[in-house]
C-alpha cells in the first residue's frame, strides 16, 4: 500500500535532515559543528540588539520609527539574499537520491519547495524584528499590528528565498545569472540613494503598515510574489532534475586547449597545465575561482570609483583584500581538491611537491592581476607604489607560505562538480584565514607609525622577498611533513571521498 | 623483480584485512591473487603501494622499503580504482601528463599508445571527452593503459577484467602475459575472474579473511580444479 502522502513527506524530511548530520564532512568536524552554532548564536544575539537599539533610539519618533526601519526593506531583503548563497542548497541538489524511485517528482520537488519555504531560516531577521516590534509596532498598532506586520515580513523572505533558489540554480547553468539580481539590487540601491530623497522609501512603509493593518491588498501582492517565485522555481528545478537525469551535461567539449606554453617547463609545466585545466574543467573549482577573481576586481573598482575609503586604513585595508582575496578563497583548501586523486599522485615520485610548486608560480603570477590594475592609482597618486609593491611581495613570500602550511593538515576531498554548502572548512583553516586578514595590517600599521609611510612598506617588500627567495626550501619542508604525515591524510581524503 | 611481505598485516576496527607472515613473489612472476569479496585483495594492493599504513610489517620491492622511500614509484605501475585518474583531462592529457612526469618521450609514448590501439578501440585516443565522462570500462582501460606506460618492472592491477568487453579482456590478458615475456617485469593481479586468472598467472595465491590460504601454480587444470573446488562452483 503506498504511503500517504504526509508520511512521506515527513520522511524525506527526516532523510534530508540525516543527509546533513551525516555528512562525512560535517559528522567528522566537530569544529565546524561547533563554529556553526556560535556563529547561529553570535548573529542571533547581534541582531536582537540591533532590535532593541533601534526600537529604542527610534521609539522617540511615534508611528514613524517602524517606518524608519521599513523604509531599509530593500537593504536587508538584499542582505537576505546574498547571505542564502553561503548557507542554503537547491532542491535539484536534495531530490537526486530519489529520481529512481517510485516517487513523483513533481511530489519530491514541492516537498522540498514547500520544507523551503517553511524553514526557520526565513525566521531569522525575527530575532530582531520581534524586539523592535515589540517596542516599538505593538504600542501604536497592538499585538494584531505586531502580528501582521512579522506575518508581512516573512512572507517577504519567503518570496526571497525562492527568488534565491531561482537564481542560484540558473547560476549552476553559468555563473553570469548572478548578474542579474545584482543588477536589480544595484537598481535598488541607486534608487534609494542617487536622488534626493530615498524613492523607495514611501512603497516600502505603505506596503509594511498595510501588513500590519491587515490590509488586504499588500497581503495579496505578498502572497502573489510567493506564488509566482514558487511556480517559477517549481518549473526550473523539474527541468534541472530532468536533464541531470538525462544527463544533458556537455560529454564532448568543443575545444580541449592544452595550454602548450607550459610544455616549455618540463615536468612543472604539466602540472602547471593540471592547475588551469582543474579551474576551467570543473564546476565548483570555476566557481570560487573566478568569483575570487570578481571580488579582486570589485575591491579595486572600489578604489577607483569612490572615495569613501579614501582614509589611509581604508586604502591598506582595501588594497590588501585585493591581494589576499583569491588565495583565500582558493588556497585555504589546499589539496582538497587533489584528495579525489590523491592515490594516482601519490604513486608518483615527488609529485606532491611538483604540484605544490605548480600552485605556488600559478598563485603568484596570478597577482599580477591587482598589480596591475591598482598601478594607475600610484600613477595618480591615490595608492602609494610602496603600498602596492608592500602587499604584493608579502602576499607571495608571507601569506602564501602561511596558507600552504594546510596542505599539512587538510584531509578532506572536495567534490570537483557538486557545491557543497556550509560543510568545508576545519580550525587551522580558519585561524590562517584570520592570520592572513590581520598580520599584515599589524605589521605594516605598526612600520608605517614608526618610520612613515614609504619606509613603513620596506618590512613588509623584505620579508616577501625572503619568502619568494626561500620558495624551494618551504614548499619542501611542507612536502616533507605532508608525506610524513601520508597515511593520515590519505585516509581523509578517501572517507571524505564518496559523499 | 622481487617482492617480499614480511609480518605484513592490517586490521580495520575488528575486521583483519591482510594478516601474512611471510610471502615472496619472485622476479618476472604473474602472480594472480583471488578470494571473495572482503578477502583483503585490494587491501594488500594498497599497502603494496603505501597508500595505507600497515599495523606491522614491511613490503620490500627487491631491497626497497616501500614506506622509507619514494624510488620505487619510478618502477612500479599500478591501477586499482579511478582514485588514479586525473578525470577532468582527456585520455589523451592523461597519457601525456603520465609519460611527461615519468620521463617518456613523445615519440615512445605514440610507440606505446600504438601496441594499445587494438585495446582501446578508438574510444580513448584523439577524442575530446573528459575522462570522467567515459564508461566504466573505458576509464578501466585508461587507468592499465597509463601503469603500463611506465614500463613497470613491477606492475599491479586490481581486477583489470572488471567493466570490459569480452575482446577487450581478451586483448588484456595477451598484453599482459606479453609484457611479462619482453621485459620480465613482476606481474599482480587481482580478479573474480578464475578463468582469466588462471589462463594468465603463473602463480595463484587464495586469499581469506586477509591471510593467504593456498599458494597454487598456475597455469594448468589443477589450479583450476583447486579454485572450483574453493569457490564451490560445482555442487
Amino acid at each position: 500500500m503506498p504511503m500517504k502522502k504526509y508520511a512521506l513527506y515527513k520522511l524525506l524530511k527526516q532523510n534530508n535532515n540525516l543527509r546533513n548530520l551525516r555528512h562525512p564532512m560535517f559528522e567528522r568536524n566537530k569544529f565546524m559543528k561547533f563554529l556553526g552554532w556560535f556563529m547561529f548564536l553570535y548573529y542571533a544575539a547581534l541582531l536582537i540588539f540591533l532590535g532593541v537599539a533601534l526600537g529604542l533610539g527610534m521609539g522617540e519618533h511615534g508611528i514613524a520609527a517602524f517606518h524608519y526601519l521599513d523604509g531599509g526593506l530593500p537593504i536587508i531583503i538584499i542582505i537576505d539574499f546574498w547571505v542564502r548563497f553561503i548557507l542554503q542548497e537547491t532542491p535539484a541538489q536534495t531530490v537526486r537520491p530519489y529520481r529512481l524511485l517510485p516517487i513523483s517528482r513533481s511530489f519530491l520537488m514541492n516537498v522540498y519547495l514547500v520544507s523551503s519555504g517553511f524553514s526557520l531560516g526565513n525566521l531569522f531577521w525575527w530575532f530582531m524584528l520581534v524586539p523592535f516590534g515589540i517596542i516599538s509596532v505593538m504600542p501604536l498598532l497592538g499585538w494584531g499590528g505586531l502580528a501582521g506586520w512579522l506575518l508581512g515580513w516573512w512572507m517577504l523572505c519567503v518570496a526571497n528565498g525562492f527568488a534565491y533558489l531561482f537564481i542560484r540554480s540558473l547560476c549552476m547553468k553559468h555563473l553570469a545569472w548572478a548578474a542579474l539580481p545584482a543588477l536589480v539590487h544595484g537598481i535598488w540601491v541607486a534608487l534609494m540613494v542617487l536622488p534626493k530623497h530615498n524613492l523607495l522609501d514611501m512603497p516600502c512603509t505603505e506596503l509594511m503598515y498595510g501588513f500590519a493593518l491587515w490590509n488586504p491588498l499588500p497581503y495579496l501582492l505578498g502572497m502573489l510574489l510567493v506564488a509566482a517565485s514558487y511556480w517559477a522555481n517549481y518549473k526550473l528545478q523539474l527541468q534541472i532534475t530532468y536533464e541531470d537525469v538525462a544527463q544533458k551535461e556537455e560529454v564532448e567539449m568543443k575545444t580541449a586547449r592544452d595550454f602548450s606554453f607550459f610544455n616549455r617547463f618540463g615536468t612543472l609545466g604539466e602540472y602547471l597545465k593540471m592547475e588551469m585545466k582543474l579551474r576551467l574543467r570543473n564546476k565548483q573549482v570555476r566557481t570560487q575561482f573566478f568569483v575570487g577573481l570578481g571580488l579582486m576586481l570589485f575591491f579595486t573598482g572600489m578604489m577607483y570609483f569612490t572615495d569613501v575609503y579614501d582614509n589611509t586604513f581604508m586604502k591598506s585595508f582595501i588594497c590588501l583584500y585585493e591581494y589576499i582575496i583569491l588565495g583565500l578563497m582558493t588556497l585555504v583548501g589546499i589539496m582538497c581538491f587533489e584528495g579525489n586523486y590523491i592515490d594516482g599522485l601519490m604513486s608518483r615520485r615527488e609529485s606532491i611537491y611538483d604540484l605544490l610548486c605548480a600552485k605556488y608560480y600559478f598563485n603568484s603570477i596570478i597577482l599580477l592581476v591587482p598589480f596591475l590594475t591598482v598601478l594607475p592609482l600610484t600613477i595618480i597618486g591615490k595608492i602609494s607604489i610602496w603600498m602596492n609593491l608592500g602587499y604584493l611581495f608579502f602576499t607571495i613570500g608571507v601569506i602564501y607560505p602561511c596558507i600552504f602550511q594546510l596542505a599539512v593538515y587538510n584531509k578532506e576531498s572536495i567534490p570537483l562538480n557538486q557545491k557543497l554548502i556550509g560543510k568545508q572548512g576545519n580550525m587551522m583553516q580558519q585561524i590562517v584565514a584570520i592570520a592572513a586578514l590581520v598580520l599584515p595590517l599589524g605589521i605594516e600599521r605598526i612600520s608605517v607609525l614608526l618610520v612613515g609611510p614609504v619606509w613603513g612598506y620596506a618590512p613588509l617588500v623584505l620579508l616577501g622577498i625572503v619568502g619568494l627567495y626561500t620558495h624551494k626550501l618551504w614548499l619542501r619542508n611542507i612536502y616533507n611533513r605532508f608525506m610524513k604525515r601520508r597515511y593520515l591524510l590519505m585516509d581523509g581524503f578517501r572517507n571524505s571521498r564518496k559523499s | 623483480m622481487n617482492i617480499t611481505l614480511s609480518n605484513l598485516s592490517k586490521t580495520f576496527g575488528e575486521k583483519v584485512a591482510v594478516d601474512i607472515n611471510q610471502f615472496e613473489i619472485s622476479s618476472g612472476q604473474i602472480l594472480g591473487l583471488v578470494g571473495n569479496n572482503g578477502a583483503g585483495k585490494s587491501t594488500l594492493f594498497r599497502l603494496m603501494l603505501d597508500l595505507i599504513k600497515p599495523d606491522s610489517g614491511r613490503v620490500l620491492m627487491g631491497t626497497t622499503d616501500v614506506s622509507q622511500g619514494e624510488e620505487w614509484k619510478d618502477w612500479t605501475g599500478a591501477y586499482i580504482d579511478d582514485s588514479f585518474l586525473i578525470d577532468y583531462l582527456t585520455p589523451d592529457e592523461y597519457f601525456a601528463f603520465i609519460a611527461k612526469v615519468s620521463g617518456i618521450t613523445s615519440e615512445q609514448r605514440n610507440a606505446f599508445l600504438e601496441k594499445f590501439s587494438h585495446f582501446m578501440a578508438g574510444e580513448l585516443t584523439g577524442q575530446k571527452k573528459l575522462i570522467r565522462n567515459l564508461s566504466a570500462g573505458n576509464k578501466q582501460k585508461v587507468g592499465i593503459v597509463a601503469a603500463m606506460m611506465l614500463q613497470p618492472k613491477i606492475l599491479i592491477l586490481d581486477e583489470p577484467f572488471n567493466f570490459l568487453d569480452p575482446s577487450s579482456q581478451s586483448a588484456i590478458k595477451r598484453l599482459i602475459v606479453q609484457y611479462n615475456q619482453e621485459s620480465g617485469a613482476t606481474i599482480l593481479i587481482s580478479s573474480h575472474n578464475l578463468q582469466h586468472t588462471v589462463d594468465i598467472s603463473t602463480r595463484i595465491a587464495l586469499l581469506e579473511n586477509g591471510h593467504i590460504i593456498r599458494d597454487i601454480e598456475g597455469g594448468d587444470s589443477h589450479a583450476m580444479a583447486t579454485l572450483e573446488e574453493y569457490f564451490q562452483l560445482h555442487e
